[in-house]
């Protein structure tokens, strides 16, 4: 071939090379000759060695490749730094034999490979940063999960000093108020005037307190999942009549109209009579409480769109839910500005443990809310099958339990 | 008499625990914080004195800083060999890459039989971070039959130390006591 062109072939592929005696002193070099760096000029008579600081230890391997007991020394992946930049090689060592066989000394060859090397580092560092950052995450993981761990004892903890609490209050309080409907009675004499007046504020404090025990003792409960749901058909329409026939002194205090709507006929709702009637009780006092004086009510019962529900919608022209409040509204502790600003009794936690309520009877509730005209709040209750005339908590079946799941 | 010698050290450990750091900082004197990957072998030199009974020796360390991952293990042979010493480093704030240098050390034993270890328990700076205690390193280190130091490569502890020590192990004619 043609030295020049062989010459710019070997600049072309960017291929240096050095042919040395067999004292692994360089004899001859071409080809790319930057690829030798500054040294790169003055390499001739120089020690191979010398020049390429990797063959420090390969010494015996050159020996073998020269004694022609090995026919290679390759090594791949050698990084340069070069104007800033890093340069990566592959190094070859081969015998150089004479015309008649014998080695004469070695080839050292000398190729860039920078191209490949730019794009192997590229993957390894992207690689090994996604390792360290999955090594980072899988540590913070690990130790939130011992963060939370402790977070759930501590409200077990809590859990259960409320539940503890509440159920002692609760106690007394009933005795409390026993005596106080005892005395308002005048089972124990006559009363006057400004007496019964009194008495009345205290059993109407007294109330609210054991209201707010009730609600503590329920959210301890629920968040504990230690609801029992005792599930039976139940006319809806019955309940909801004996509410409001409850209900009916303090709507008619604030001149409050109530129409219950419902088709003559609806079938058994499959649900636990006394939490129904917490639910419905729920969303009765707060469309009360959020109604002004002369409003209406509405409870609708239907058959729901989801067949084998019922549905259960209560209605009132109050205030509205603003639509920064309506994605929290089923959070806990949540009350709306309108209700802080309007100093409405609540705690925020009724339609958190109604909804909790609900979704224990497998049903759903949501609402409608336009902002000074009122809203609309649905609850749908299973339809009991007619074989469910026993009990049964969601999830599963405890022991003695007979339900079975219309859904 | 000034004698001077040559031999191949390399730096042995998983990926990201600063062996190009240790070489930058005892080589150049310099750091830098930004991680960036080693693929295939970076070869670096630097002359030490050592002194030795019979005066002293030049030594001319080839430090053969090596890609941690895995990737490169089919190579590793290849660097490894005609290896006189190596430190194996481990992240004091990644305890998996402590347990990773017995097989770094089999690895460099196989193939160069003669080599003299040490152990660079880097990131020493890193206080808040450790997951590694040097009970654990000690231990570690026993287990090799070396020395080890705790090093940072980012403010320079123990580094200059931890190179000149195993300078010192390649030119004795005799192992080394450890510390």
């Amino acid at each position: 071939m043609n030295l020049t062109l062989a010459q710019l072939i070997l600049q072309d592929r960017q291929i240096a090379y050095a042919l040395t005696d067999r004292t692994l002193r360089i004899v001859e070099a071409g080809g790319a000759m930057d690829l030798f760096g500054k040294n790169g000029v003055s390499c001739l008579g120089r020690a191979l060695v010398d020049l390429f600081p990797e063959l420090v230890g390969s010494e015996d391997l050159l020996a073998e490749i020269l004694a022609g007991k090995r026919p290679r020394l390759q090594l791949d992946w050698i990084n340069r730094e070069a104007d800033g930049q890093t340069l990566y090689l592959t190094m070859v060592d081969l015998p150089l034999r004479s015309p008649g066989g014998s080695v004469t000394g070695l080839i050292h060859i000398l190729q860039d490979t920078t191209g490949m090397g730019n794009l192997g580092q590229e993957l390894a560092q992207r690689r090994n940063e996604l390792r360290l950052l999955h090594d980072q995450l899988a540590r913070r993981n690990s130790e939130l999960a011992a963060a939370n761990t402790e977070l759930r004892r501590l409200d077990d903890l809590k859990s259960a000093f409320i539940s503890s609490a509440t159920h002692e209050l609760r106690t007394p309080l009933s005795t409390i108020i026993g005596y106080l409907e005892m005395l308002l009675e005048e089972n124990f004499g006559p009363l006057h005037g400004e007496q019964h007046e009194i008495l009345a504020i205290i059993q109407g404090s007294a109330r609210r307190l054991l209201t707010i025990v009730n609600t503590l003792l329920d959210i301890t409960r629920i968040e504990a999942g230690r609801i029992e749901l005792t599930l039976r058909p139940t006319d809806l329409k019955a309940l909801v009549e004996r509410l409001v026939a409850e209900f009916r002194p303090q709507l008619e205090a604030r001149a409050q109209h109530l129409a219950l709507e419902a088709p003559p006929e609806l079938p058994p709702a499959l649900c636990d009579e006394t939490r129904a009637m917490q639910i419905v009780s729920n969303l009765l006092s707060n469309a009360s409480k959020y109604t002004p004086d002369g409003g209406k009510i509405t409870i609708a019962l239907s058959p729901a769109a989801e067949e084998g529900f019922l549905q259960l919608a209560v209605a009132d022209t109050g205030m509205g839910i603003s639509p920064d409040d309506q994605p929290h509204l089923f959070d806990r502790f949540f009350r709306t500005r309108t209700a802080v600003q309007s100093n409405v009794e609540g705690l925020g936690l009724g339609l958190y443990i109604t909804r909790s309520l609900v979704e224990l009877h497998r049903g759903r509730i949501w609402f409608e809310s336009k902002p000074g005209r009122g809203s609309i709040f649905y609850v749908t209750f299973p339809v009991a099958g007619p074989a469910e005339d026993t009990l049964a908590p969601p999830g599963g079946a405890g022991p003695g339990f007979g339900f079975r799941a219309t859904r | 008499m000034t004698t001077t010698i040559s031999k191949k050290v390399c730096l042995l450990g998983d990926f990201a625990v600063g062996k190009t750091s240790l070489v930058r900082r005892f080589v150049y004197n310099l750091f830098n914080d930004k991680y960036l990957s080693t693929i295939g072998v970076k070869v670096s030199r630097k002359a030490v004195a050592i002194p030795r009974q019979d005066g002293v020796v030049e030594l001319n360390m080839i430090l053969w800083d090596l890609a941690g991952s895995e990737e490169f293990e089919q190579l590793r042979d290849s660097y490894l060999r005609g290896a006189a010493g190596a430190v194996l480093v481990c992240d004091l704030t990644r305890p998996e890459t402590l347990e990773s240098l017995h097989s770094y050390a089999e690895d460099l034993l196989r193939v160069s039989p003669g080599a003299r270890l040490v152990l660079a328990a880097n990131k020493h700076d890193l206080t808040d971070q450790w997951r590694l205690t040097p009970q654990q390193i000690e231990a570690a280190a026993a287990g090799l039959h070396t020395s080890y130091y705790l090093t940072s490569a980012k403010t320079g502890e123990e580094v200059e130390t931890l190179f000149r020590w195993l300078g010192q192990m390649l030119v004795e004619p005799t192992p080394g006591t450890s510390r």
